[in-house]
């Protein structure tokens, strides 16, 4: 028999305690450390990462007039605002060519409705860089594009091109672009809490070197401006407090980017998103008080090449591109019905039935080609009911990953509005995606603890990647050891770890067993997996059966679920804890590995050969 | 199984389940059923089903949620040597209590260790005590788990299943007769919720495991192992005696469960009899799993198959139930004290050891260790680990030679340990049903839950409320798809309430918006499903906040219904954007203001006009809005109407409002979600009501709870903030 055990004693802090459960009830500041020793070191083929640096972003108190939710009923239903960890965009002001030139072995241009589907970028790509996939650490690989942008709209038409309402306005002068019209820190909205910049603000910006790497940071209600050049980096140049929406989201465009502008956009918990312009420290408010979607915004990246337009991914699974500089408009999903039919027989085909089965395609609720472009949005699609987490376009600025909740990879052609390929996790949901910097591949990772590589030529899943103890919630390659036929990728996950992994062509192509992924083409050819069949999926997608054949090519593809055995399995070939937390976002600099996690950790990891700042101290 | 849990801990009082709640008592003594969240989900429900997959009741568990399991124990004694006619189920013997005005005595009994508990919960996290306060007994708080489960005994109907069925069956009197005498009193009620007592099962359980004969807190593992075992052995022993057709005395199972009792995972290996039609119990949960042992001497690799009901898994921090999965298949040194005994070569040798799943089972159980032996305390110590569960598995440690090895799981159970260690707890499940979502049941408790809820035990959040055992039943990538897209609009609208519950402050101030914005449009689309389906799901979802006077109503606001009724039209309504215009902002900042001065009125008048108030809106929100749903089908109509259909709206609705405002003092803690408008003001009242909390609820609680203490000698639930250490000592 038991006897009844003494009182328990909880180890304080170091369980139970929620990592999302700490709030902070006063407000702290930045912390730099330099943590050193055997576990913040790692070992790859290259060489050894060493921790730079552990900056540590305050998570801010919630606000005084919001009562803290503390509830003691652990089974309390009461719903909590989203949040998402730390993410960071990057930025270098200075211009730089990309550590390495992607030429494709042949200059064929695509054809978005032939069967033959190849995607090779542009042999004068330039910009593929600026979308290096989800990490945006392509601050300094970007730069070199900018005002050439244009010459990259011969290759892959520009987003909305065609439609004159949407032709972008000539700036005359780099330096006269228009800025957003509120003043942020002389701000009374409600929304912003507070706005606190940097005494010596003028002065940092003008000191620092050309090179340096500004970051954008956002941890639950704080958003900062840090410059990562700067020794005392924990100063952050300026930090915005809002009321009550998190700050999910956000990135740096990198056309317009200059040292007199730069343009951010925001994402926000509530739906809404600001542009802001943290040099003039003025800001404008989209989709105020969710008028056009009020559902939070998962994602949000500026349109490749674009200077004004950017897409945001809100939770109800609505994809919305809007226009930075134009108000908010009332999306009438009515009129689509309208442009649709001129925007190509797609938009007609899964305008019916999209929204009821979400799966046959995407429902434009707004066509980019529509002729009313007075106001936001610019265009709306509707992918499914189910959130999106994240999307990623393609280095070649035509394609666009999306994945969501519900498992499901989309590759949609965002210039015509068309969704090309419907891809499904193993099991669980898809949380992050990127494409390799040639475009030929897309990477996933979800809820599966897995990395999925799909290859776009070939439509089919070409190998998996188990390494992560639990869910992927990061992805990015590192552009400078990626070659034409090598590719490395770092991965973090909710277990703490980095993860990083080389992968060839010739390794993918092996197959494990038999040879179903190199099929090409047509889902029938495919293996069919022992417990399901592609026809049986067709059928209960939409339950009008399966679509004949020839229709394939114009119809989006739903492809089967692949299973285990005859797919590679790749290994890492590094796996480290970087944190003691869920780690959330990852990028790579020519210098380092960047991590974060929820808790607002940013570890900077030097490359092998890079002096840590500790060294230099010693 | 929570259900049953509890009942056990507290083991001399006879408690019951429930499924309803919050009768609102509008006079002192005069008691008005109020339809409670769970209710409202089931008005539209139709007749009663068969099968009992829409039975509600308080005890029900992951083993009556399971279609087979529970099909199988209905139905299994099939053909009754007693000569029951064929086709008419022997009727269990149950006395339906009537709804009592005073709970019975017993039954206070098992109040009172809820409500101690609670104080306890709400003295921690409500801080500082307020003294000279007037003390709110926690079950007169509406939104507190004790109210409801007080106003669910209240309400009824209790099922007692006086005496067992045993002999109707054919068989004695065992574990496997009691649970199929629960089963079948809930499938024939009459009603779809109620108490269920499941005395009578424990009593049964009681006496066969010695185990469990005592006031200790019990491990639901443990119990839910043991009841397979026992209803395994039960049939079993049926099933030899019929064929033998001898009259076996006695049940063997008591014997053999206790052996098996202790915690293991695999705990049987019960190959004797299988006879046809008594392995069910095996069909449904049992695995085999290989161990795979190679002799790093001779390399002579050895299989041995053994069955397992369910996989204890250990765990390890942030990590997710497919790694550890993994680990549990990892290869595994057998050397030092723990060498292999190695047929071929001879004596100990070491070995690698791995242990794979060769058959899948239908219902996967997987058991999360998080009750681990610690040398430095000689005791169990609860891990906290975060372990994230995935609504879908498939599993990766199984043999080349499996049968299926891609199959598809999905979760559908999760029982949930409350408590900061292995002595002290309380369990709840989480059971998501066939057709109405996710439903928590918390002992007399029910309530429907949204999907994401289930996440909120992975064991980072606050609460010391982790997952304990997670049920995976089979399941196709079909169903899968299908289920995602039925649930699209659910999803669509937890984000909406995401978003809302962080909606600034600025929408208070009514900004000079454009006259477009004053349509105001729900988030539902209107050609995406059936109407049936659409009510189902506002109203599953609408449902899971307890009641409360703001409470959300089901997040569609309540302009565009008001619209739609009153000009027939909303052409609009087809888009997701939900607005404000300037009529409105300007209206709910009077409203607010208005609202805080309410709000400083005295509590008890404000009790009573929200409850009343309460249901009006529920009423007038449920007409509102199948209204509205059926109004959005034929909307086709041009913005002007609209317009002006909108601006009516708001004045009804400031009506309606205005009417509201007294009772409008407000709950925190549920009513963020909902509308935008009504969380609005919830977060304007949140102060105010924030501090009444405070002062209501504190006062002397702790030292009642003391004086209960002694009197119970136990808990039965330990909850609140994990640095809250005293309050479990």
């Amino acid at each position: 028999m038991f006897v009844l055990p003494p009182p328990p004693r909880y180890p304080a802090g170091a369980y139970g305690v929620g990592l999302g459960g700490v709030v902070p009830l006063i407000e702290t500041n930045n912390t730099l450390s330099n943590p050193s020793g055997p576990e913040f070191r790692f070992l790859v083929g290259e060489g050894t990462y060493v921790l730079k640096e552990d900056l540590n972003l305050a998570t801010p108190p919630p606000h005084p007039s919001e009562a803290p939710v503390v509830n003691p009923n652990p089974l309390a239903t009461t719903p909590q605002p989203a949040t998402a960890g730390t993410k960071m965009s990057i930025l270098s002001l200075e211009s730089r060519p990309p550590p390495f030139f992607y030429r494709g072995p042949s200059a064929t241009t695509l054809s978005l409705t032939g069967g033959t589907l190849s995607i090779q970028e542009h042999p004068s790509e330039s910009r593929y860089s600026t979308e290096g996939g989800m990490s945006s650490d392509d601050g300094r690989a970007a730069s070199s594009e900018g005002p050439a942008a244009s010459t990259t709209f011969g290759s892959a038409p520009a987003f909305g091109e065609g439609n004159s309402l949407l032709a972008p306005t000539v700036s005359k002068d780099v330096n006269k672009k228009k800025k957003p019209k509120n003043n942020v820190t002389k701000s009374n909205s409600s929304f912003i809490s507070r706005v606190i910049v940097n005494d010596s603000l003028a002065r940092k910006l003008t000191e620092r070197p050309l090179d340096g790497l500004f970051a954008f940071a956002n941890i639950n209600r704080a958003f900062q401006w840090l410059d990562m050049s700067s020794p005392t980096k924990q100063d952050y140049l300026t930090k915005i407090l809002f009321t009550k929406a998190h700050c999910l989201c956000h990135d740096v465009n990198m056309v317009t980017k200059s040292v007199s502008h730069i343009d951010v956009i925001m994402g926000f918990s509530t739906g809404e998103i600001i542009w802001w312009e943290p040099i003039s420290q003025r800001y404008t408010r989209l989709n105020k008080n969710g008028i056009i979607n009020n559902t939070p915004v998962a994602e949000i990246r500026w349109i490749p090449g674009s200077e004004n337009l950017f897409l945001a991914a809100h939770m109800d699974g609505l994809l919305v591109v809007y226009d930075k500089e134009k108000e908010d408009g009332h999306l009438n999903p009515e009129e689509e019905g309208l442009t649709a039919s001129g925007s190509g027989s797609e938009g007609e085909l899964s305008n019916g039935s999209a929204i009821s089965n979400g799966i046959r395609g995407i429902r434009i609720n707004k066509s980019v080609h529509s002729k009313n472009q007075k106001t936001n949005p610019v265009a709306a699609w509707k992918l499914s009911n189910q959130r999106i987490n994240a999307f990623s376009f393609s280095p070649d600025n035509r394609h666009l990953a999306v994945v969501s909740e519900d498992g499901t990879l989309r590759v949609i052609d965002y210039l015509s509005e068309k969704l090309l390929h419907l891809y499904h996790s193993y099991y669980g949901g898809l949380s992050c995606v990127c494409w390799t910097p040639d475009g030929k591949y897309v990477l996933t990772g979800g809820q599966d603890d897995l990395i999925s590589i799909w290859s776009i030529a070939d439509k089919a899943l070409v190998a998996r990647c188990q390494g992560h103890r639990s869910w992927v919630s990061a992805l990015a390659f590192d552009l400078w050891r990626c070659d034409d036929r090598n590719y490395r990728f770092g991965s973090v996950g909710e277990d703490g770890r980095l993860c990083l992994w080389d992968f060839s062509v010739g390794m993918l192509h092996r197959p494990k067993t038999v040879a179903p992924t190199l099929h090409r083409g047509s889902v029938s050819s495919k293996f069919t997996a022992p417990h399901r069949t592609d026809t049986n999926m067709s059928m209960n997608s939409d339950g009008k059966g399966s679509i004949p054949e020839d229709e394939w090519e114009e119809n989006v593809i739903e492809h089967a679920v692949q299973p285990r055995a005859v797919i590679p399995m790749l290994p890492p070939v590094l796996t480290h804890v970087v944190d003691s937390h869920p780690a959330c976002w990852l990028a790579f600099t020519e210098d380092a590995v960047i991590t974060s996690c929820k808790q607002g950790h940013v570890r900077t990891w030097n490359r092998p050969g890079v002096p840590t700042g500790n060294e230099e101290k010693a | 199984m929570a259900g049953f849990f509890n009942k056990i801990k507290s083991a001399s009082t006879p408690s019951t389940a429930q499924a309803t709640k919050d009768v609102v008592p509008k006079k002192k003594d005069e008691i008005v059923p109020e339809l409670t969240p769970l209710e409202k989900m089931l008005q539209n429900a139709g007749p009663l089903r068969e099968d009992g997959t829409d039975k509600f009741f308080g005890f029900e568990n992951a083993l009556f949620y399971s279609d087979l399991f529970r099909e199988s124990v209905i139905n299994y004694p099939s053909l009754s040597p007693s000569g029951t006619p064929n086709g008419s189920r022997p009727k269990v013997n149950v006395t339906i209590r009537p709804p009592m005005p005073a709970p019975p005595p017993q039954q206070q009994k098992k109040g009172i260790s809820n409500k101690e508990a609670m104080k306890q919960r709400q003295a921690i996290n409500n801080g500082q005590p307020v003294p000279g306060q007037p003390v709110v007994k926690p079950e007169d708080k509406p939104d507190t788990p004790e109210y409801k489960k007080k106003h669910a005994m209240l309400k009824g109907p209790i099922l007692e299943l006086a005496q067992e069925n045993a002999v109707g069956y054919g068989m004695d009197e065992c574990t496997f007769t009691g649970l199929k005498d629960i089963f079948l009193a809930v499938l024939q009620s009459s009603t779809r919720t109620g108490v269920l007592s499941p005395q009578r099962f424990l009593e049964i359980f009681k006496r066969d495991n010695e185990m469990f004969r005592n006031s200790m807190h019990q491990d639901a593992h443990e119990f839910y192992g043991l009841v397979l075992n026992d209803v395994i052995a039960n049939v079993e022993a049926n099933a030899r005696r019929l064929q033998e057709q001898l009259d076996i005395k006695g049940n063997s199972e008591l014997a053999h469960s206790v052996q098996t009792a202790l915690g293991s995972a695999l705990m049987n290996n019960m190959t004797g009899y299988r006879t046809p039609g008594t392995g069910w119990v095996h069909d449904i949960f049992e695995g085999v799993l290989t161990s795979e042992t190679k002799c790093l001497t001779c390399e002579t690799a050895s299989q041995r198959d053994e069955t397992f009901l369910d996989l204890s898994i250990d765990l390890e921090q942030h990590s997710s139930v497919t790694s550890c999965l993994r680990k549990f298949s990892a290869e595994e040194m057998l050397c030092e004290r723990n060498k292999f005994h190695c047929d071929h070569c001879g004596g100990l040798q070491e070995a690698e050891k791995r242990m794979k799943v060769k058959r899948l089972p239908k219902v996967l159980t997987l058991h999360l260790k998080r009750f681990k032996y610690t040398e430095d305390y000689s005791r169990l110590q609860k891990l906290f680990h975060r372990v994230v569960y995935p609504y879908h598995l498939r599993m990766f440690n199984t043999t080349d030679d499996a049968e299926d090895p891609d199959r598809m799981y999905e979760l559908y159970a999760v029982v949930v340990h409350i408590g900061g260690n292995a002595y002290h707890g309380h369990y709840v499940s989480i059971i998501k049903t066939k057709d109405r979502g996710w439903v928590l049941f918390d002992d007399e408790m029910v309530e429907p839950v949204d999907k994401h809820f289930v996440r909120n035990f992975f064991g980072d959040k606050p609460g010391m409320a982790t997952a304990y055992v997670l049920f995976y039943q089979e399941t196709t990538f079909e169903k899968v798809r299908e289920e995602q897209e039925r649930e699209g609009m659910e999803e669509v609208k937890l984000a909406t309430q995401a978003a809302n519950i962080a909606q600034d402050e600025s929408s208070d101030k009514p900004d000079p918006a454009p006259l477009k914005r004053q349509v105001t449009t729900p988030v539902v689309m209107p050609e995406h499903e059936s109407l049936a389906t659409l009510a189902h799901a506002a109203t599953a979802t609408g449902v899971p906040l307890p009641t409360s006077p703001i409470i959300e109503s089901p997040k569609i606001p309540e302009m565009p219904f008001v619209a739609a009724q009153g000009v027939g039209l909303t052409g609009k309504n087809a888009t997701k954007i939900e607005t404000k215009s300037r009529d409105d902002l300007k209206r709910e900042k009077k409203e607010r203001e208005a609202a805080e001065k309410a709000a400083k009125q005295a509590e008890k008048e404000k009790e009573k006009l929200r409850e009343k108030q309460l249901r009006e809106d529920d009423k007038k929100r449920k007409e509102d809005h199948m209204k509205a749903m059926q109004a959005r089908r034929n909307e086709q109509d041009e913005l002007a109407k609209v317009l002006e259909a909108s601006k009516k709206s708001a004045a009804v609705e400031e009506a309606a409002r205005k009417k509201e405002e007294g009772g409008s003092s407000g709950f925190l803690d549920r009513s963020k979600r909902g509308s935008k408008s009504m969380s609005k003001r919830s977060f304007s009242f949140f102060k105010d009501r924030n501090s009444s909390l405070d002062t209501t609820t504190n006062g002397d609680a702790p030292e009642k709870e003391k004086e209960k203490e002694k009197k119970t000698g136990r808990m039965s639930i330990g909850l609140g903030r994990k640095r809250s250490t005293p309050f479990l000592a």
